[in-house]
């Protein structure tokens, strides 16, 4: 028993000195802008199983609203909407992949929200979203309010706005966490969950496909939210491009673009320009 | 912020996960071990089949990872209407699992007993369970608590792979504390550090066990 | 069976092995590494062996994974799931081999090192006529099952989000349901893996000891 107790004490002091060591290595001098135009290619990060936004179809190829978006970025940079590589993460290992600058950038249905800024930057949204929740029909959920009871669980994501929206909307309902949306999804499916919270489009899109089993609740948790793309934080010169890049989308000189994208996977037109009618 | 103080502040945060963790490795170490002694009792009395059979038992879990019948049991079961909760879901697995190789375990240790032990019981009488009951299985026991001691403490790793399914065990504790917080680094160090120590505790509570026992 | 399962999971399997063959690999060097250590005479470097594998032992290779994945963007540097995930399986492996080495090494009996000493062998010598032989001999079945071992933790790292055999039906099933089919193909496609590599391991270990390279003769 005394050498185990010495191997604690080892091990102990073998991490103390790691911690020691860790001291954060100064800031990077080149901005990504300068890296990703030298490098010729984007390197994006996404989330993979969150329809339409980023999601594998049936042929294995990972398409949606998002992954459009990012290819009409690498348009801008290159020309070329193929000069994209993408990486898949599940959901906490979207902030890593940008803070160790593996990724350029990153998309796939990420919300912005004001904790999470503290850790990657974001652009202007890129695409209203809205939390909504999906219900399984064989549990007779038909309201939020339904959904607030000790019988039922819902299934959510694990970042901690998720955890949030659960305590303050449903506090008696249990909860399951994942770390992905799919799986979110197959817990509902396989009756593991009743509902789960995910971004407005998914949900109506897996509603859309399984009419029979699954449905939309209707209104959302809290208010309408912006989605945008994020990247490291600190790197103006890359933050400011990005964000020109989707203002001009959204408001200016890329919107036929943008509309044709927004069409193709939400099936209406996007909104207005400006709020005003431009001369 | 430093070290230390993160540890203080989140440091209680941890006592969930610890107790998730160190239930369901008791509960599924225990159902290992009994599961172990049915099999070895299957091997012994049904013939050739019965060996046959816990012999293919024992080369599917030793030849697949624990991670597929974690899922499995999990996602699959409600789906033929066995919707069991997240931790048995997860115990089962292990069980299943470590069973294979408690059953192993058991059987090395059995050519540990003298021959002769099996002829005095058949000369007494004794039928085949109560045999196994009274000589075979007490001896092979205590023989085999270091190997088992070890095979625990394999399980109690596994239980980390329990937080795939949604258990708010130590594990999935530090996922969550590190959304939270973002401090990755100091998240898992301390998880690490309470793993190191559920493990140093078992492992004395086997040696404590294993001098016990053959002092007798 | 969901259209292009097969496929799927055959690519999974591909990568799940090469991700094991670059741990076993990398392991078995830094085990050597290790298991030298463990014979020093310095009490200090012992000591770090002995650290060394106690905390790779005792924490749990999800953890491990973890902390590598998550806490390395602290230490500024660059990695993606694919470098992390081996080299997590290479400290990993690193330590179960080096206690394989080193019960290998342990367990040559005395009178072989005497009589080694006794013919005033150089210690290269020594070592690759008398103790390689026997090390290989009593060393190769725990080694071809850290081998085994280290396929079926190349699973874990599917929850770092790791592209292999596991994460591939992960993905086949959130996105078909059928549960059942793809997790059991996934166990067929793991057993014919870790099975072929337990067979392998034994008809080398027949072959050596024919061959005399064990220290005696058949």
């Amino acid at each position: 028993m005394k050498v185990s107790r010495v191997y604690n004490v080892l091990a102990a002091g073998v991490v103390a000195l790691l911690l020691a060591a860790s001291v954060p290595v100064g800031a990077e001098e080149k901005s990504r802008m300068d890296v990703v135009l030298e490098r010729g290619k984007l390197i994006v990060v996404t989330l993979t199983t969150v329809p339409p936004f980023a999601f594998n179809d049936d042929k294995g190829q990972l398409v949606g609203f998002d992954i459009d978006i990012a290819r009409l970025v690498a348009t801008a940079l290159f020309k070329d909407p193929n000069k994209v590589e993408f990486v898949s993460v599940s959901a906490e290992g979207r902030w890593p992949a940008i803070e160790s600058g593996r990724a350029d950038m990153g998309v796939g249905g990420t919300t912005t929200y004001p904790d999470r800024a503290i850790r990657v930057a974001f652009t202007r949204p890129f695409v209203d979203s809205g939390i909504s929740v999906l219900v399984s029909k064989k549990s007779g959920i038909k309201s939020l309010k339904d959904l607030d009871q000790e019988k039922f669980t819902i299934a959510n994501l694990n970042n901690p706005q998720m955890a949030d929206r659960a305590k303050r909307f449903f506090p008696r309902t249990k909860v399951l966490t994942f770390d992905t949306p799919s799986a979110q999804f197959l817990a509902v499916k396989s009756g593991r969950a009743n509902a789960l919270q995910i971004d407005t489009p998914a949900a109506e899109y897996w509603a859309a496909q399984n009419k029979d089993e699954m449905d939309v609740l209707p209104g959302l948790l809290g208010a309408s939210q912006n989605n945008g793309i994020f990247l490291r934080t600190g790197d103006f010169k890359w933050w400011l491009w990005l964000d020109t890049a989707v203002a001009e989308m959204r408001t200016g000189s890329w919107y036929p673009q943008y509309s044709e994208i927004y069409h193709k996977w939400f099936g209406k037109n996007p909104p207005p320009q400006k709020f005003y009618n431009p001369q | 912020m430093g070290f230390a103080r993160w540890a203080a502040i989140y440091g209680p945060t941890y006592a969930t996960g610890l107790a998730w963790t160190a239930a369901t490795a008791l509960a599924a170490a225990g159902g290992a071990i009994v599961w172990g002694c049915v099999l070895l009792l299957i091997r012994l009395s049904a013939g050739r089949w019965g060996a046959l059979g816990v012999d293919g038992y024992v080369q599917l879990f030793r030849n697949t990872p624990v991670l597929l019948p974690i899922y499995l049991i999990y996602f699959a079961f409600p789906m033929i209407g066995l919707p069991w909760p997240a931790v048995v879901c997860g115990a089962l697995a292990l069980v299943l699992q470590n069973g294979a190789y408690v059953s192993e375990i058991l059987r090395g240790s059995m050519n540990a007993i003298d021959r002769v032990q099996f002829d005095a019981a058949r000369s007494l009488g004794l039928a085949p369970w109560n045999t196994f009951r009274k000589i075979v299985l007490p001896q092979v026991l205590v023989y085999s608590i270091p190997a088992l001691g070890n095979q625990t403490v394999l399980l109690l790793k596994d239980t980390s792979l329990l937080s795939a399914i949604s258990i708010t065990e130590l594990t999935m504790q530090a996922k969550l504390l590190t959304e939270q917080t973002g401090a990755a680094y100091e998240a898992f160090i301390v998880v690490a550090l309470l793993y190191l120590l559920l493990v140093s505790g078992t492992e004395v509570v086997f040696r404590a066990s294993h001098r016990a026992v053959r002092w007798r | 069976m969901p259209p292009g399962t097969l496929q799927l999971l055959a690519q999974g399997a591909i990568v799940s092995l090469l991700l094991a063959a670059s741990a076993i690999v990398g392991g078995t060097l830094l085990a050597i590494v290790l298991a030298v250590m463990a014979f020093s005479r310095l009490a200090a470097v012992r000591a770090a062996y002995r650290v060394y594998v106690y905390v790779v032992r005792g924490t749990p290779l999800l953890v491990l994974a973890l902390l590598l994945f998550y806490a390395l963007p602290a230490l500024d540097l660059r990695t993606g799931p694919y470098i992390a995930g081996t080299l997590v399986l290479i400290i990993y492996t690193a330590a179960l081999f080096a206690e394989v080495f080193r019960g290998g090494v342990l367990a040559i009996p005395r009178p072989q090192w005497e009589s080694a000493r006794s013919l005033g062998l150089p210690p290269l010598a020594m070592f690759r006529k008398i103790v390689a032989p026997l090390v290989t001999r009593y060393t190769l079945p725990p080694y071809v099952n850290v081998c085994v071992m280290t396929v079926k933790a190349s699973s874990v790292l599917s929850i770092i989000s790791v592209w292999e055999l596991t994460l591939a039906a992960r993905e086949i099933i959130e996105r078909t349901f059928a549960v059942f089919t793809v997790l059991g193909l996934a166990a067929a496609f793991y057993f014919v893996m870790c099975f072929g590599i337990d067979r392998l391991g034994r008809r080398l270990e027949r072959h050596l000891a024919l061959r005399g390279f064990a220290g005696e003769r058949a």
